[in-house]
């Protein structure tokens, strides 16, 4: 297998998440979005699609810092606000962990990265309700099937306009639209630490997770299947374990059924019901 | 005989019946003054796609007072359109009515109802059970909802009961995006080309377009005729409504050309039913 399996008419999926962010965001009755910006891929490209859907004066893009963050994710913000056209916003977080993380002595990095994402997510959910805007999320395919997430962290939003993009999709998309390149060349990161990669973290390249995840998931290949398209076995193993044990990330926790309709279960009404 | 046709490649809201009866009026209104003779609008158009437990609330007989200005429009203008059908057994049914000269005269329930993936559609609706093949003043005129269009063996069965029109009110989602067309697209492309260049029929697709929960309905409706191929293709994913012109002389040209119709024999199929049933 080659990486073309996951090739994109760019021009076709660009054009269509722009009326999907324009009308998912209007069917709810809102006209603004609200974005947090990292500094990374992701979020670059989901605040220059949100501008180009709703207008810049319609997109409330805030960077959101912490003392662990790196100049150069400071420094792709800014790049992209100023692409962008959306004016700058900046908070520091470090404050509000501090307070927190002065009561936790001990608290490893892994706990403190999902408490930063929480804050993150907290602080990006009351601008927008200062803005009265959705909070669009920026999360990839590649993440949500991995779980390389925090969950009600920066897997909360109103809606995901990438979440069916895996990130070598995203990084090609961000080329035909003309990202800033140093924005599309950087190495990913979730930025919790100095040094710390996505890649580093996940043991694997994108380029590598990627095709593996396309032929698991969309091709419903056995791991042996894949085994056979020139894929470690252990490797492969080690990517379903990672889908399996990170499934309860992305559905709605389960409720005990008692009455005759249940929230989740035999309450079905579409997301976007209006009466 | 020649006559004009509108596709109302729409996007209605969900569970929205209000709404969605003011946009058709004014759809027909446009079509009727750009001088169509026939509209036809996409699956579901009244209601929405994804309604889940809403089909309760928006199911209607054909004949309901909600839709008593569209029959009343029909005096004017055929049209075809999707709604919940409540049966007389008070069972929600995917369908759609055919109105002319201020009258339901037809009304099909969808066949096939997907149920797989993405799709639920058996999860709140009772399944169509007959093909529906008309007179009107088309000329023999048949229904065929969205999925129904993918069995061939039906779409051929019509063509041998002497369908010539061939409507496919659709709500067809976008998937595949790796091609200079969409994946969807071509599928429908082959299920439209065989119609029209093996059966001799015109069929008018009409795919709705807009986004219920994510779910992007890609619009591309066309008009398919048995000569000239796809002549009428709706641009993807916008609102629009496109006209389209059916030549009927087309049928005869077509069939004498490629004589198709002229050759089938039902009688091998049958005999093939037959013998494998009693083997």
């Amino acid at each position: 297998m080659t990486a073309d399996a996951l090739a994109l008419n760019n021009t076709l999926v660009y054009d269509y998440l722009k009326r999907f962010v324009q009308e998912e965001l209007h069917t709810s009755g809102f006209t603004e979005a609200c974005i947090a910006l990292s500094g990374g891929l992701d979020s670059a490209l989901v605040l220059k699609l949100a501008v180009d859907a709703l207008g810049a004066d319609h997109v409330h893009a805030i960077f959101l810092p912490c003392r662990a963050s790196s100049d150069e994710s400071r420094r792709d913000a800014h790049t992209m606000f100023e692409f962008c056209g959306v004016p700058w916003q900046e908070l520091d977080i470090s404050g509000m962990a501090d307070a927190y993380l002065a009561l936790q002595p001990g608290i490893d990095r892994l706990r403190t990265g999902n408490l930063l994402a929480r804050l993150r997510m907290a602080v990006i959910f009351d601008q927008s309700k200062k803005e009265n805007a959705l909070v669009i999320g920026t999360s990839n395919k590649s993440e949500l099937l991995v779980g390389y997430s925090t969950w009600y962290g920066d897997m909360a939003c109103a809606l995901m306009p990438i979440g069916d993009l895996y990130k070598t999709q995203v990084r090609s998309l961000a080329r035909h639209i003309g990202l800033p390149q140093q924005v599309i060349a950087k190495a990913p990161s979730a930025d919790l630490w100095a040094g710390q990669t996505d890649e580093g973290e996940i043991g694997l390249s994108y380029e590598t997770l990627d095709q593996i995840l396309y032929l698991l998931v969309d091709q419903r290949c056995s791991s042996a299947e894949v085994n056979s398209e020139g894929f470690e076995l252990d490797l492969v193993h080690r990517v379903e374990l990672k889908i399996l044990t990170s499934q309860f990330k992305r559905v709605p926790p389960p409720i005990a059924k008692l009455s005759q309709r249940t929230v989740g279960i035999d309450f079905l009404y579409p997301r976007d019901w209006r009466k | 005989m020649t006559y004009t046709v509108a596709l109302a490649q729409v996007n209605p809201a969900c569970g929205d019946l209000e709404y969605n009866v003011k946009m058709h009026v004014a759809q027909v209104e446009q079509a009727l003054e750009a001088g169509a003779d026939l509209i036809v609008f996409p699956e579901l158009s009244l209601t929405g796609y994804t309604l889940k437990d809403q089909t309760l609330d928006v199911m209607r007989p054909a004949d309901c007072p909600e839709f008593a200005c569209l029959r009343e429009l029909s005096r004017h203008i055929a049209i075809c359109a999707g709604f919940v059908e409540e049966g007389a057994n008070s069972i929600p049914y995917n369908s759609a009515f055919f109105m002319d000269a201020g009258e339901v005269r037809h009304v099909h329930r969808k066949m096939y109802l997907p149920t797989h993936g993405m799709f639920e559609e058996l999860k709140f609706f009772g399944r169509g059970g007959e093909l529906s093949v008309f007179d009107t003043r088309f000329g023999r005129t048949g229904i065929v909802i969205c999925r129904d269009l993918f069995h061939p063996l039906e779409v051929s069965t019509m063509a041998a009961l002497g369908v010539e029109l061939l409507l496919a009110p659709s709500a067809m989602p976008a998937r595949g995006f790796g091609g200079e067309q969409l994946a969807i697209e071509q599928t429908v492309g082959l299920a439209l080309g065989s119609a029209s260049t093996f059966l001799g029929m015109f069929v008018v697709y009409v795919n709705r377009v807009g986004f219920d929960d994510g779910l992007g309905f890609y619009g591309g409706s066309a008009l398919s005729d048995p000569v000239g191929g796809i002549t009428i293709s709706a641009p993807l994913f916008e609102a629009v409504q496109v006209l389209g012109t059916v030549d009927t002389a087309h049928i005869a040209r077509h069939r004498y050309q490629l004589p198709i119709r002229r050759e089938e024999d039902l009688e091998i199929v049958r005999h093939a039913l037959e013998t494998r049933r009693n083997s």
